[in-house]
């Protein structure tokens, strides 16, 4: 317990040291979501697949890229708690990614075919 | 002493309460960590009433850290803390400015914003103390009284047992030392940088005292073999490790491990080889064997490591150990597990200054820092310290840039890793991370007395 603790208490430190940053970064996920609850027939389902590969994508490239910005690399991986960590924050890393591209995409994402657009009825 | 208890009661659940309070704002913090940060500054409400004034001496990690601690833990207690520092150095974080990894800047805190509001700020320094009168004296002459105190002035680098030394030479002529500043680490870099790209030959040296981080000798000298081998200047590069002792570790899986890593780095050791001179100017160091031979040796780069020893205001106290392995140093004569003064139970001990075998670190305070409060609290309240100290320490030991080994070890020497996972003797990216990123924000929850 004490180390979940512990470990709770250095996420919130760090995250005092990157306050605008994460604050820059909750605007833009709250204009985000707002952009896409507020549009009219968002395909939220639509945009899923392509989100969850592009969540993929920066969870790949994270277990290159973490390494090298925390200035190590990837042979440095000495055992099996170093590749746990590495896949654990290259996971976060995509989860973030995918946070922001879904809304992003559905947002965007063109009307459904089959939508009331079309002036057929449905 | 005249500590008048009020209704002293004792109950976890308040405590229990600001903690469940903290988790439930931690889980909200990508989108509310301004707000969070604000609302767990405020002290929880307090466990325990007293109007007992206590005196701390010293405002490094662990004055802070009980200071924030006994604020919040404590109701109507006067609280005073004495040292002179605005700054407050991150000194773990020494060691990777002086081998080029952060920036000088990373490892300077203001003392201001990790007080607590409530407690009354002496800026001055403890010259001495004289306990049978339940007083501290500081430099200015003031003379403050305390129902208890804490003594947690950290320890004295005593360069002056160098012939020859000067700290303000650091960083000129190849003189380096990690230890004295964040100034001093800084310097320490571009020595090495200027060292690795002209190789030479480098003394790495170990004092035969007590040692705060008693890894920053070996993590100094791993980090130069790295950084020169990144310059390509190893093999036209000599790197030796002068100990005074006749080991370089005093955990001997650690000791033996870094010794076959050295032997592999091509890293000789001398053992029992002390060094008691310098000549800046020629780039000529003495060194001192057991049997009174003095051998003086040439360099190009020397890391220098100090003795140390309690400040002159412990040192020269009654509250010194008296007798033992400890009192040549002048080391607070405390209990080993309860942290309390052996003969003063109103006296308690934190960090660098305990004369207790091993453990001068930042983990150290981590893991005593809240047992110290607790027992003082169990005092205050009319009762016997109710915690025991197993001595816990911990060094993540840079290996190179990108990999490290995580140490933790107890009183005894034995390897206590804190996650049984963690393999202590291997090299690692996870321990690496660790020392890069994420202990400076675990030093800050110390000082702030969260965890």
């Amino acid at each position: 317990m004490y180390e979940i603790w512990l470990g709770l208490n250095i996420v919130f430190e760090l995250a005092l040291t990157a306050l605008p940053w994460l604050g820059g970064a909750a605007a833009v996920w709250i204009a985000l979501m707002s952009a896409a609850l507020l549009r009219r027939h968002a395909h939220w389902r639509e945009a899923l697949p392509a989100s969850l590969v592009i969540g993929a994508t920066f969870a790949a490239l994270a277990v290159w890229l973490v390494p090298f910005v925390t200035r190590s690399s990837i042979s440095e991986m000495g055992y099996w708690v170093d590749w746990a960590n590495l896949i654990g924050l290259s996971v976060a890393v995509g989860g973030l990614a995918f946070a922001f591209v879904w809304p992003l995409l559905t947002a965007v994402s063109g009307p459904r075919q089959d939508t009331p657009t079309s002036g057929q009825p449905t | 002493m005249t500590t008048r208890i009020q209704d002293a009661t004792v109950t976890a659940a308040p405590t229990d309460i600001g903690r469940r309070r903290f988790m439930l704002r931690a889980s909200a913090l990508p989108l509310g960590a301004a707000a969070l940060s604000a609302a767990t500054s405020r002290p929880a409400r307090a466990a325990v009433k007293t109007s007992a004034h206590i005196v701390i001496a010293g405002s490094g990690l662990g004055g802070v850290a009980i200071a924030n601690r006994l604020s919040r833990e404590l109701d109507g207690a006067k609280i005073t803390i004495v040292d002179r520092k605005e700054i407050h150095n991150y000194q773990p974080g020494y060691t990777l400015v002086a081998t080029g990894i952060w920036p000088v800047a990373k490892v300077s805190d203001r003392n201001a914003d990790l007080l607590p509001g409530r407690v009354e700020w002496v800026k001055d320094m403890a010259a001495g103390f004289d306990p049978d009168a339940n007083t501290l004296v500081t430099e200015g002459g003031q003379r403050i009284r305390y129902d208890y105190l804490v003594v947690a002035t950290g320890l004295h680098l005593d360069f002056a047992q160098i012939d020859g030394m000067d700290v303000s030479a650091i960083g000129a002529n190849g003189l380096t030392s990690v230890y004295p500043g964040p100034q001093a680490a800084q310097a320490t870099w571009l020595a090495m940088d200027a060292f690795r790209r002209q190789g030479g030959e480098a003394l790495m040296t170990l004092p035969a005292t007590p040692l705060k981080c008693a890894g920053a000798p070996l993590k100094m000298t791993f980090m130069l073999v790295d950084r020169l081998r990144e310059a390509g200047m190893r093999a036209s590069s000599k790197v030796g490790f002068h100990s005074a002792l006749d080991n370089i570790f005093s955990v001997k899986p650690v000791n033996d491990d870094v010794l076959r890593r050295w032997a592999d780095l091509d890293v000789p050791v001398t053992f029992n080889s002390k060094l008691v001179g310098i000549d800046i100017g020629a780039r000529r160091a003495t060194f001192l064997t057991p049997e009174g031979e003095r051998n003086e040796l040439g360099y190009d780069f020397i890391h220098v490591v100090p003795p140390m020893r309690a400040p002159d205001a412990v040192k020269n106290s009654p509250l010194a150990w008296q007798d033992g392995p400890f009192a040549a140093g002048g080391w607070l004569e405390v209990d080993k597990d309860t942290l309390r003064h052996r003969r003063y139970p109103n006296v308690f001990g934190l960090g660098d200054i305990n004369g207790t075998p091993r453990g001068k670190t930042a983990a150290t305070i981590k893991k005593s820092a809240p047992l110290v409060a607790r027992n003082l609290i169990d005092v205050i309240a009319g009762g016997e310290p109710s915690q025991r100290f197993d001595g816990y320490t911990s060094c993540p030991l840079l290996l190179r840039e990108g990999s490290a080994l995580l140490v933790e070890f107890d009183y005894e020497g034995r390897l206590v890793p804190s996650l049984p996972m963690i393999e202590p003797l291997q090299d690692s990216y996870f321990a690496w991370l660790m020392k890069y990123r994420l202990l400076k924000p675990a030093y800050m929850a110390v000082a702030k007395g969260r965890v």
